[in-house]
């Protein structure tokens, strides 16, 4: 699978657009395509196949989850892991002739995708620098009163930064891409400790990816018991993720109703307690 | 005569916020000059005076950083202040904006992260990975939809909440009722997580002991999965939340300690991805 100069000129943009700071805006840009998910559908659109995107996609999102940036401190570039990440693994892909449907495919996908966004961390941090010096012309702009110049400081200049820390990575990484991972392939062999151990990262890295998450919702023990209780939904009951979702729904608003009748039964205690008073 | 800010500047103000508040990030000034696009177009319609422009331009440019769907009712709730200030009102000044920003900045990147980046983002997402089965762009082209248009009206109600109520805006957020949606949305969060971790997430062993006919007499995995289907993975998600929520390990270092288990686990036969040409 060959990328062409026009492909990766593409994806580059998409890379521009998509990353935490990015020049789509974080609704559109890193909140929607800065998505595994929706990489895997822009890539491989792209690239000529659709399917084989979103099947990596769908592998690299898992990791992905919940990617919180707090306070501007990163631990995955999500510009390369969709689109420096998901094109290199589907090159891969095709060229070790796996599926991207078998836990062989998704493995290798997630690897690749976790290598490339950890390396990738470094553009964040490159995008950031270089749009400090618009900042500065910023707060000269600002002293000399000349207010509508921030406009072009905040919404114009930093394509220059992304040029440099978005555009062109992508477009190199894209099109060095295919060699590179024949080269991995023809240096290590698939059945070999170190290919194995590639393999088995990736069927691990996605627990880090859902443990990132409840580090937001567990907070004790108990919190542990809607979670454990989504798992059993699916692994031992089979159910699907949608409907899943509706057996969640149905709980969340019970417990919504419980807690508005705590609510209100307070705001009565607390009346009758300064009428006392 | 009591100046109003048209619904026009409100919009401007408001778009510049939707698209601009990060595009210009850098870690020293953040979403800073965002904020600054942001009220732009609100102090040149409440003032003539080159003077007055100037004097509250220089309150927003003081540094800012949130979580930025949720905070989009902090620039709502200054917009409204701002206002009040041209009309002359003699209690609003520098430093009630500046500290109401900066009073606000904390908790609702807190209530921002941990709803919008932690529960919000992973459900929708989660629904659409269970609508991609066999690379179908369904998921998301769903999640692409549903996501831009709770993002889009959602950030606009906040900021008309914010402008038209001030600070009773964000009684909403942090009072009993936002503390009883919050409560209940995390649990739905947490129950389609667990169905995403067991639909998407599959730690594996291959640990088998063999008799002295050489025929297996223990597969651990099988073992493992009739005390409860897929353990294996559940207990490897819950030691990496250990790791990161109680020893405080950053998801890099976790990442790296995988890297280290998987090595040792295909070492000793624990794991074995089964590879093979």
């Amino acid at each position: 699978m060959e990328i062409s100069w026009l492909q990766a000129a593409l994806i580059g943009l998409f890379a521009c657009l998509s990353s935490m700071p990015g020049m789509g805006g974080s609704s559109i840009g890193n909140y929607t395509l800065g998505r595994p998910l929706i990489g895997g559908l822009v890539c491989g659109l792209i690239l000529g196949d659709m399917t084989t995107g979103i099947l990596v996609g769908c592998a690299m999102q898992v990791v992905y989850i919940a990617l919180v940036t707090p306070g501007g401190t990163v631990s995955a570039d999500v510009r390369a892991v969709s689109y420096i990440g998901i094109p290199l693994a589907m090159v891969a892909l095709n060229s070790y002739g796996l599926s991207p449907e078998s836990a062989e495919g998704a493995a290798l996908a997630t690897s690749f995708g976790t290598m490339v966004g950890t390396l990738g961390t470094v553009l964040f941090y490159g995008t950031a620098t270089i749009n400090l010096v618009w900042q500065h012309m910023g707060w000269k702009a600002v002293e000399k009163r000349q207010y509508k110049k921030l406009y072009l400081i905040d919404m114009g200049l930093p394509w220059l930064s992304h040029l440099a820390c978005s555009f062109i990575p992508t477009l190199i990484m894209c099109k060095l891409g295919a060699d590179v991972v024949e080269l991995i392939k023809n240096t290590l062999p698939m059945d070999g400790l170190a290919m194995k151990t590639l393999f088995t990262v990736g069927s691990l890295l996605p627990c880090v990816g859902i443990a990132i998450l409840l580090k937001q919702i567990v907070k004790k023990a108990a919190d542990f018991v809607p979670f454990l209780f989504g798992f059993v939904l699916a692994a031992s009951m089979g159910i699907n993720l949608v409907s899943a979702t509706v057996v969640a729904g149905m709980f969340a608003i019970i417990n919504y109703k419980i807690k508005m009748l705590s609510v209100k039964g307070a705001v009565a205690v607390d009346d009758e307690e300064e009428e006392e008073i | 005569m009591e100046k109003k800010l048209s619904k026009k500047a409100l919009l401007k103000s408001f778009h510049n916020w939707y698209y601009g508040h990060l595009t210009c990030f850098s870690q020293e000034h953040m979403q800073t000059f965002g904020y600054l696009c942001a009220m732009l177009p609100l102090v040149e319609e409440l003032y003539d005076n080159e003077d007055e422009k100037a004097k509250a331009m220089n309150t927003y440019t003081a540094f800012f950083n949130t979580e930025p769907q949720l905070g989009t009712v902090v620039v709502g709730m200054t917009a409204g202040l701002e206002e009040a200030r041209a009309n002359g009102q003699d209690d609003v000044d520098d430093e009630t904006i500046n500290g109401l920003r900066a009073g606000l900045m904390g908790p609702v990147a807190g209530i921002g992260d941990s709803l919008v980046v932690g529960t919000v983002i992973p459900i929708l997402l989660g629904i659409a990975m269970g609508m991609s089965g066999g690379g179908s762009p369904l998921g998301a082209i769903f999640y692409i939809i549903v996501w831009n248009l709770f993002a889009y009206f959602g950030m606009k109600f906040l900021y008309f909440k914010g402008y038209n109520l001030g600070a009773k805006a964000v009684e909403f957020l942090i009072g009993a009722q936002g503390e009883a949606i919050r409560d209940s949305v995390g649990i739905l969060g947490g129950i389609v997580i667990g169905a995403v971790s067991a639909t998407w997430v599959s730690v594996k062993t291959s640990f088998t002991l063999l008799n002295e006919a050489g025929e297996p007499y223990l597969e651990l995995q099988s073992k493992l999965d009739e005390v409860f289907p897929g353990l294996l993975t559940a207990v490897f998600i819950i030691i990496c939340w250990a790791l990161m929520a109680k020893k405080k390990m950053s998801p890099i270092k976790v990442m790296l300690l995988l890297v280290v288990v998987a090595f040792v686990g295909v070492f000793v036969g624990f794991f074995n991805p089964g590879l093979s040409y």
